[in-house]
């Protein structure tokens, strides 16, 4: 009679289970939920804050080990997740929108965009409600990357925005002629910026995926104004010359108070189809390398390879396909990356009142 | 895939941002409350003057705000009518002389902190009696 279990010693039990991103554990994150103990049986739910959670598993099986470990045979654990936001700062025209998150780069050509299209598949397909907003306004690639022939309506006055592979997408190439080129200064770039964040009807996300144009310049400038973003994504390859100029778009970010969530190494290696060698064209290993010394999380790497090159032309991303080493790949950055937003969020979630 | 383990000091490195700003601390003074507990108050003329537009750091802040078509009547009292964040770094503040180009960065405004432990005015110095 006196050795019941009560819900106290399973909660207690299950203070051992540490998120590894978050390091506390899941009972003072207040991830447990819906515990029920009975004699023979216990179960709850555990509440991440992201579906793309990359130790979902892991986190399971230690919650139930550590509840097996008080001799409860039948021990049912349910995951489910919800997305946190920042309180960070206002964000009145996309109040609905929990988290934004700036695909970066130095230079050109490193693959932002790829970068960014695959990211918001693997996020969406973890079970996360996503928006893909091409703010290259110059050259836009967004809607060549993710295909469909949909085009932005308006309605009430707004935007609805085309949906493909259930992401939510806006870019400058829906309202343009194929061949006609956008020449403008930099005010127009800048209310283009804000018609993409508040004339749109982009609704509920819990991610806004935000690829730029590359370097320090105006879009940059304007989007890091117009909204408190929640963090910035640099994508580089491995060669010196791409980590060099990489490091400025870090600088940039800094100097407005934009969090880095991580780099990621695009173009890391070739694997040779024919034979399998391994060729690291571009070096290998260089983005790993400046992340670790700039402090930054390294959030992965992605194989140089022809099918990725193929597949972005033909509007069908990589990451749709987890079976792929690519793939895999972006489905394991996205998870990385997914997890570095609820840190920010942890950390820097505070709101600023003015009074 | 592996990803660095430790990357707490990346936060350190964060500079002080504001957790609360009153636009009227005091009669004529706007306050910053620091999220490393330092609070900074600033007399709105000191931080209109201190103003970062391009204008102003080209030609300095007119001494007096343009008193308008009807001098006569007075200049109104310099005051912050309202202020709004810009992205997560900086504070734009609409003055009651109709400017509001400036924007403030965070770090700017820290550093522009006029209190004595921040210009080091009090370094060891017994304080100057005061002149009244």
């Amino acid at each position: 009679m006196g050795n019941r279990l009560t819900p106290q010693d399973v909660l207690n039990a299950l203070r051992a289970v540490k998120d590894p991103d978050l390091r506390r554990d899941i009972v003072s994150l207040g991830f447990v939920k819906d515990l029920e103990v009975s004699d023979s049986r216990v179960s709850f739910t555990i509440q991440l804050t992201t579906p793309a959670c990359p130790v979902r598993d892991q986190l399971a099986d230690q919650a139930r080990q550590a509840v097996q470990a008080l001799g409860v045979r039948n021990v049912e654990v349910r995951m489910t997740s919800q997305v946190m936001g920042g309180g960070r700062g206002k964000n009145e025209l996309i109040p609905n929108v929990k988290n934004t998150v700036a695909v970066a780069s130095g230079k050109g050509g490193v693959g932002k965009s790829t970068v960014a299209a695959n990211l918001a598949v693997a996020l969406q397909r973890a079970g996360a409600s996503v928006g893909l907003m091409d703010t290259d306004v110059y050259g836009p690639s967004v809607p060549a990357l993710m295909g469909g022939s949909a085009a932005p309506t308006v309605v009430d006055g707004k935007i609805e925005p085309p949906v493909e592979y259930g992401i939510k997408l806006i870019s400058m190439a829906y309202f343009l002629p194929k061949d006609e080129a956008v020449i403008w200064r930099g005010p127009m770039l800048h209310k283009t910026i804000q018609q993409f964040l508040g004339d749109v009807r982009w609704g509920e996300l819990d991610y806004l995926i935000m690829d730029l144009p590359p370097g320090t310049g105006d879009i940059q400038l304007s989007l890091s104004q117009t909204i408190p973003l929640t963090g910035a994504v640099i994508v580089s390859t491995p060669q010196d010359l791409a980590l060099t100029v990489a490091s400025k778009a870090i600088a940039m970010f800094q100097k407005l108070n934009v969090p880095i969530l991580g780099i990621v190494e695009n173009m890391s290696y070739h694997l040779c189809p024919q034979c399998g060698h391994r060729e690291d064209i571009f070096g290998h290993g260089g983005a790993r390398e400046a992340a670790n010394k700039l402090g930054f999380p390294f959030l992965g790497e992605i194989p140089l390879d022809v099918n990725v090159r193929i597949q972005s032309d033909s509007g069908k991303p990589v990451a749709l396909d987890e079976a792929t080493t690519y793939g895999k790949a972006f489905q394991e950055i996205a998870g990385a990356l997914a997890a570095q937003i609820s840190v920010a969020n942890f950390q820097g979630g505070q709101e600023i009142s003015i009074e | 895939m592996q990803r660095t383990t430790d990357h707490s000091h990346q936060h350190d490195s964060m500079p002080a941002t504001p957790k609360k700003i009153k636009l009227a601390a005091g009669n004529d003074t706007l306050s910053i409350e620091w999220s490393d507990g330092h609070v900074s108050a600033y007399p709105y003329r000191y931080l209109r003057d201190k103003c970062p537009c391009a204008t102003c750091s080209e030609s300095g802040p007119s001494p007096h705000a343009d008193p308008g078509p009807f001098p006569i009547l007075g200049q109104k009292p310099l005051k912050p009518e309202r202020a709004e964040l810009v992205g997560r770094y900086a504070l734009q503040i609409y003055w009651s002389d109709g400017h509001s180009a400036g924007i403030y960065s965070f770090t700017y405004l820290r550093e522009s902190c006029p209190c004595a432990e921040c210009t080091g005015k009090d370094s060891g110095e017994e304080a100057a009696p005061q002149v009244s």
